[in-house]
């Protein structure tokens, strides 16, 4: 555990040779302050209506306008925000720890496990998420663990796979074999020789899901498959604003803002951070021989 | 008075993917990389086994500590037979016989520290070391290396730093048999005899017996006390090395020693010409398996494999018409 | 006389890194004459990869080329636009890499990048067959109908060096740049391959370049050797003189490392003490001074030139020659 300060002063060092995955960083960094300090931040209460100042642009009260009740679309919005970052915090990291042990079987055990293995995968990935989601919710009914479960389902396969890659091409390295040699047991090898080395992709990965998670969550709430109201999320908050767009526009445009920043905060700095990690940790100091 | 490693007609098995394991004239479904071997190495001894890429010469290593799928066969450390453990569990013979491979920089997990590194056999055994710390550093110094190192990663070592915490970390259970995959490979001529000259040092403070694994002759010359000359997965000699060195018997044996290039731009190159490439270990040529590149086959050669000529402990070879 | 083919005058190349400025390649003359075989001979941090690519200017993007020339049939080549550079490389400059994996493509056909190397010849497709043809069989491939269908990796290592060496050798270059390419082969291919290079050098009657840290190859295949050390020439000459008697310490003090020359039976072997300085601080004076055993107190202010004459040392040492 020892190489984790070294791996972070060398990302701020890359990063702030990369515009991009800087301006990624900082994006993400401020959604996430603006979402956990939602209570402290949020100049209203979000559940609470008025409908006399309905459907208002924005102003000094309301800086970005109320919504079809009245209530304050800014704090909606960033109460929302909590909703999608316990969205992806918790399917996101379901999904990776149960993608990491599945994909550590396949790629490292018997054959006869990994064919099944990768022949549930690929049934799983077969379903359209949406579909899925849909079919899981017409039986259990609405509600955000319901969300929360079919993503972890439908997202396992995809670390699973990427997983089981990383370690198939381990599995035959030097060091592997010699601590074979050595008589080290099946689970020290994937816990201390496999695991820290394919540790990097699986996070760049998780941090590129993000946005599809919480656009997920979005498009399901949007579809009202998601949470309940009056509880705020980006996507009811798109939802609610769609069918009254005609009154104002503010809700819609509060809505898709947040997501467009997540989606490209997220994206940006995932992939500053597959530049960093790809050499970095291979390379010596670069010189000639 | 048993023999430190004793190795008795080893065979080495590897399936090929695809393919029943009878299909009538297709193509085979698995290949012997090693073809029944047969060695002894005692304490304190240096034993090289010598070969082209292809004799299997690495395989037989890897088999030795459990890495290849054995045949047929017995290894005796000891006289005790070593167990074929298929699964995973803890094997006291393990301990007592440690690798040494070919990459150096490659056989040390990238992400430990050397300190880590040399403390992994310790705690793959359950050995409880009440300081690892000072373990490392101890380790570190039986190979000349200082304190400073416990702190690097592998990639921040050179191929001779690499080598030697290698050999640190083969010792760290104190084996009896060290097996070294081409402990010169990639190193510079300068820094060869900086690891050769370790391990014989530590296998006179020690004890130990060392398997040299390697197709540099040279090396071979001046360290190893006997080697065997492997073809194909088989020996086609073994012996004492200065006799072999001075009389091969064999002729393939002939045409390594002779294919050495000379530093020496005077000398005078009598060389035993070897006809084409090893063939594939799918189709093994019939008779005595050297026939198709040795200058010297005749009709016999074709017809039967050559018995064994010479008694343990002799120079041994197995040739029809041997070089005198 | 002829003019030398390749001639590199005072060449200095570093490196930017973390640590600072890497100078790899200090002040580095030699040249190569017209139909001669040069070895250079040299450990790790030598700096003959970095050479190589000067030479062929294919050099990393953090490289930079402090001062010097490399004059190709007299041009100088650091002079030349990327375009005419492009022109020279695989035409009348070839080079043979040490990994034929690496230096093959592994999806396309022996005969398809035999036919691809002969792109500028207009030849018809029959005739870069034939060629090619030709070529496999010069440098002695059993059988090279059926090998132009096969890919890289149906081919063993050796097999695979001599189709790279037939490459190399089909655009009839002035120059081949070899860079160890028999150090991954078993010392019996090695032989076959030396003695096959130094025929088709004969026939074709190109200069060859020919880097590697193995003695034995150098001195059974090369006409002239140069020694390098740590990003400069220590030592240069006809093979035989450098290898018999050698002046420059590190030259002596490497080929008594050999062990191939040892004629005792040794169970300890020699060894050069020390290491190798760090060439972001380049200590002053002579380079090999810390390792060297005969190092006087000008050795650690005066850098040493090269002598004059043929056999040329870099060293304070009037004559070393035992």
């Amino acid at each position: 555990m020892s190489i984790v300060p070294a791996v972070i002063r060398s990302t701020f060092t890359a990063l702030r040779k990369d515009p991009l995955g800087m301006a990624g960083f900082v994006l993400v960094s401020l959604m996430l302050f603006l979402t956990v300090f939602a209570a402290w931040l949020a100049p209203h209460d979000p559940l609470e209506v008025d409908v006399a100042n309905r459907l208002s642009g924005p102003s000094l009260e309301h800086w970005l306008g109320t919504d079809q009740l009245g209530r304050d679309v800014l704090s909606r919005v960033l109460y929302g925000g909590q909703v999608a970052l316990k969205v992806a915090l918790v399917a996101i990291s379901a999904a990776m720890a149960a993608g990491l042990v599945l994909g550590m079987m396949a790629g490292f055990g018997p054959r006869w496990l990994d064919r099944i293995l990768v022949i549930s995968f690929d049934t799983v990935r077969s379903f359209p998420t949406i579909m899925f989601a849909l079919a899981i919710i017409a039986l259990t009914g609405p509600s955000l663990n319901t969300v929360i479960g079919v993503i972890i389902i439908t997202s396992i396969p995809v670390y699973a796979r990427v997983v089981r890659t990383q370690t198939q091409a381990l599995r035959e390295r030097d060091f592997i074999l010699a601590e074979r040699a050595m008589g080290a047991s099946t689970a020290r090898i994937l816990r201390d020789h496999v695991m820290p080395n394919i540790a990097a992709p699986l996070f760049i990965l998780a941090s590129m899901d993000v946005p599809a998670v919480v656009g997920m969550e979005a498009g399901l709430s949007f579809l009202g498959l998601g949470v309940n109201p009056p509880t705020p999320s980006w996507g009811s908050i798109l939802n609610d604003g769609y069918s009254y767009l005609r009154n104002s526009p503010w809700p819609i445009i509060a809505g898709g803002l947040p997501l467009i920043a997540v989606t490209l905060g997220f994206t940006f700095f995932g992939e500053s951070l597959r530049d960093i990690f790809d050499p970095k940790l291979r390379g010596k100091d670069q010189g000639g021989k | 008075m048993s023999a430190l490693l004793a190795v008795r007609d080893l065979k080495v098995r590897y399936p090929l993917p695809g393919g029943f394991p009878f299909r009538a004239g297709g193509k085979p479904s698995w290949v012997d990389v090693v073809h029944g071997v047969s060695l002894d190495i005692e304490r304190g001894e240096t034993v090289a086994i010598v070969g082209e890429s292809g004799s299997g010469k690495t395989t037989l290593a890897m088999a030795l500590c459990g890495l290849a799928p054995v045949l047929g066969g017995e290894v005796r450390l000891d006289g005790r037979v070593l167990e074929r453990d298929r699964n995973h569990r803890l094997n006291p013979d393990r301990k007592r016989v440690a690798l040494m491979f070919q990459d150096p920089v490659g056989s040390l997990s990238p992400r430990m520290t050397v300190r880590r590194l040399l403390a992994e056999p310790m705690r793959i055994h359950g050995v409880d070391s009440r300081d690892p710390g000072r373990e490392a550093s101890r380790l570190l110094s039986l190979v000349g290396l200082g304190e400073e190192f416990s702190n690097r990663y592998p990639h921040q070592l050179s191929g001779g730093q690499a080598r030697r915490v290698g050999v640190a970390r083969a010792l760290a259970l104190s084996p009896d048999l060290l097996i070294a995959d081409e402990p010169t490979a990639g190193l510079d001529v300068s820094i060869q005899g900086e690891v050769l000259n370790l391990l014989s040092r530590l296998q006179q403070d020690m004890g130990l017996g060392i398997l040299i694994i390697t197709h540099n002759l040279n090396v071979v010359r001046h360290v190893a006390d006997r080697m065997a000359i492997m073809y194909l997965g088989r020996f086609v000699e073994q012996g004492d090395s200065q006799q072999v060195f001075s009389r091969p018997r064999h002729p393939y044996t002939a045409a390594l020693l002779s294919a050495n290039p000379s530093p020496d731009p005077d000398a005078q190159l009598d060389r035993v010409q070897l006809v084409g490439e090893i063939p594939s270990l799918l189709h093994r040529p019939p008779g005595c398996e050297f026939h198709t590149r040795c200058p010297r086959a005749r009709e016999r050669c074709t017809a039967s494999f050559p018995g064994l000529t010479g008694a343990a402990g002799e120079q041994a070879f197995n040739c029809h018409f041997p070089m005198d | 006389m002829s003019a030398p083919i390749l001639e590199i005058r005072d060449l200095s190349v570093g490196y930017q890194t973390e640590r600072g400025y890497l100078q790899a390649l200090r002040n580095v003359s030699f040249t190569v004459p017209e139909g001669k075989i040069i070895g250079i001979v040299g450990e790790s941090g030598c700096g003959k990869s970095t050479l190589i690519s000067s030479i062929i200017r294919l050099l990393a993007p953090n490289a930079s080329i402090g001062n010097g020339a490399i004059l190709f049939k007299g041009q100088d080549l650091l002079g030349l636009s990327p375009g005419d550079m492009r022109f020279l490389r695989g035409n009348e400059i070839s080079m043979v890499f040490q990994d034929p994996m690496t230096s093959l493509n592994p999806v396309l056909t022996i005969g398809r990048q035999m036919a691809d190397v002969q792109h500028r010849s207009g030849a018809s497709y029959i005739g870069k067959r034939s060629r090619s043809l030709m070529m496999l069989e010069r440098v002695g491939i059993p059988d090279p109908a059926s090998q132009l269908g096969r890919y890289p990796h149906h081919l063993s290592g050796g097999m695979r060096q001599r189709v790279a060496i037939a490459m190399a050798l089909m655009t009839e270059p002035s120059l081949l740049i070899a860079d160890e390419p028999t150090t991954a082969l078993d010392a019996t291919l090695e032989v076959q391959i030396i003695a096959r290079l130094r025929e088709l050098q004969r026939d074709f009657g190109c200069s060859i370049l020919f880097i590697s840290h193995h003695l034995g190859v150098i001195a059974e295949l090369c006409d002239e050797v140069i020694v390098m050390y740590a990003g400069e020439v220590c030592e240069s000459g006809s093979t035989r003189e450098v290898f018999l008697g050698p002046r420059h310490p590190y030259t002596q003090r490497l080929l008594e490392c050999d062990p191939a020359r040892i004629p005792q039976r040794t169970r300890h072997l020699p060894v050069i003490e020390g290491s190798l300085p760090d060439l972001v601080d380049v200590p002053r004076g002579c380079i090999f001074r810390e390792r060297c055993a005969h190092s006087m107190a000008r050795c650690a202010t005066e850098r040493p030139g090269l002598s004059a004459g043929l056999h040329l040392s870099a060293c304070h040492l009037p004559d070393l020659a035992s």
